[in-house]
């Protein structure tokens, strides 16, 4: 019954592979770039707090699809080249899914003390060390559920690339459906994949969640 | 090595302390006694360089605090801190909690600065905790990690913010111990505390604030036995009690 699908599985899963290296990207550069977001909207300078609480209440405010348009066909205006769809798609989710890891990384930063803060410092450590050793791993651990549901999030919204036709596996898929025309079947094996991968990580998210209930280690 | 000179420090319109004038010479134990909100902690806080004063100004080594020149960082290296709740690093082991700091800052190697650690857990009596996670440790435990931790960097002075007042009673001793060797030892030593025993055995100075001002202040035996402010008397009646 899922003849369409197998006929067309390396087809297809090779496009899955696609939404696998977006999301890596998206969550390695967005967790990064989310814990200095994070660290900027605990700033008590104005020049760090402004911009960047600007750029985070801007972006989580405009829909993930628009800020995908926007970089693919606003940025080579800038640039002066077209831009390849996947490093395209990659940026946008970068700059967009820091905004939420950025808050994410804030609350976890405001669950550290300030006299924790101090016991650094007061070793001499400067404020990048302290940020580096100290805060953002903590916020880390603390923050680990919370992290790995946009995740998942994230993971999801990848297939959101089609529209600047990035041959991911929902592109691939409407592609092998206009030639085998077997609709149910090719998008219930996507939707299978996306919720079994999806699935996996909403319980290790609450396996995190339980074990740091459990052990008051942080 | 420390001077306090006409230190004054606003928190909003609230004024936290008012003209404080204080020396403390090397090797000097001065303790910092009074009721809470008097500004104690927050007179730590800015010798440290982590509040900043709006009036006067604080010279450690020769270095003035209000300078814009002054690198704070580097100033912290030569004055540890022990804190009410001791401010573990959480997410690391004793060990990283020592050495971190002479690894970071200082520029050790690993094998140098954990055998470094090694002896100043012997110090303060817990060497076999090195491995252990902050929270597996009872409170005394991890008060005197603190300390540790704060010596590793090899400072010329120690400050403790109530460093026993979060502490269960049976556990209060053996973090004094620790104190009153490093005291015995010839450390620089402020001491904010209520512990009047501790006061008594190491002090060359004790001081008492209140509202922001040094109220009095004395050598240890003038101090107990000859208070001269009222104020100073009440305190003392109700914490000798």
């Amino acid at each position: 019954m899922f003849d369409a699908v197998f006929t067309n599985l390396p087809y297809l899963l090779g496009g899955f592979l696609i939404n696998v290296q977006l999301a890596a990207f998206a969550l390695a550069g967005g967790l990064f770039l989310g814990a200095l977001v994070g660290l900027g909207r605990i700033s008590k300078r104005p020049w760090v707090y402004h911009p960047v609480t600007v750029y985070v209440n801007l972006l989580r405010n405009i829909p993930l699809i628009l800020v995908i348009f926007w970089v693919y066909f606003v940025m080579p205006i800038f640039t002066g080249r077209s831009m390849d769809p996947f490093i395209s798609a990659a940026v946008s989710f970068v700059v967009f899914e820091a905004t939420y890891f950025g808050e994410i990384f804030r609350a976890g930063f405001q669950t550290i003390s300030r006299d924790l803060v101090s016991a650094a410092y007061s070793t001499g450590l400067t404020y990048r060390q302290t940020a580096a050793y100290i805060l953002v791993p903590i916020a880390f651990r603390r923050m680990l559920p919370s992290l790995i549901t946009q995740s998942i999030i994230t993971f999801q919204d990848t297939s959101l690339a089609y529209v600047i036709g990035l041959q991911e596996m929902v592109r691939r898929t409407t592609i092998v459906d206009s030639i085998e025309v077997r609709s149910i079947q090719l998008y219930s094996f996507v939707a299978i994949l996306f919720f079994v991968i999806c699935f996996i990580g909403s319980r290790i998210s609450l396996h995190y969640e339980e074990k740091s209930r459990k052990a008051k280690v942080l | 090595m420390i001077e306090i000179k006409n230190v004054s420090k606003w928190f909003g319109d609230f004024q936290v302390l008012v003209d404080i004038d204080e020396v403390v010479e090397r090797g000097q134990k001065v303790v910092i006694c009074g009721p809470s909100g008097s500004g104690k902690s927050t007179l730590l806080r800015c010798v440290n360089g982590l509040e900043p004063y709006q009036k006067g100004e604080i010279v450690v080594d020769g270095v003035s605090l209000s300078d814009p020149k002054t690198n704070l960082y580097k100033l912290r290296e030569k004055i540890g801190m022990v804190f009410q709740r001791f401010e573990l690093y959480p997410h690391l082991t004793v060990m990283r909690n020592i050495t971190l700091a002479p690894m970071k800052v200082k520029k050790q190697s690993r094998p140098a600065a954990e055998k470094k650690a090694m002896a100043l857990l012997e110090r303060v009596g817990i060497p076999d905790k090195a491995a252990a996670y902050p929270a597996n440790l009872s409170g005394g435990q991890q008060q005197r990690v603190a300390i540790a931790r704060a010596l590793a960097m090899e400072p010329d002075c120690m400050m403790f913010d109530e460093p026993t007042s979060a502490l269960d009673p049976e556990m209060i001793q053996e973090v004094l111990e620790v104190m009153i060797g490093l005291a015995k030892d010839g450390m620089t030593m402020l001491v904010v505390t209520h512990e009047m025993g501790f006061a008594r055995e190491v002090a060359d100075e004790i001081i008492f604030m209140d509202a922001g001002r040094i109220v009095e202040r004395g050598s240890g035996d003038e101090f107990f036995k000859n208070p001269q402010s009222q104020r100073t008397k009440d305190f003392l009646g109700q914490i000798l009690k």
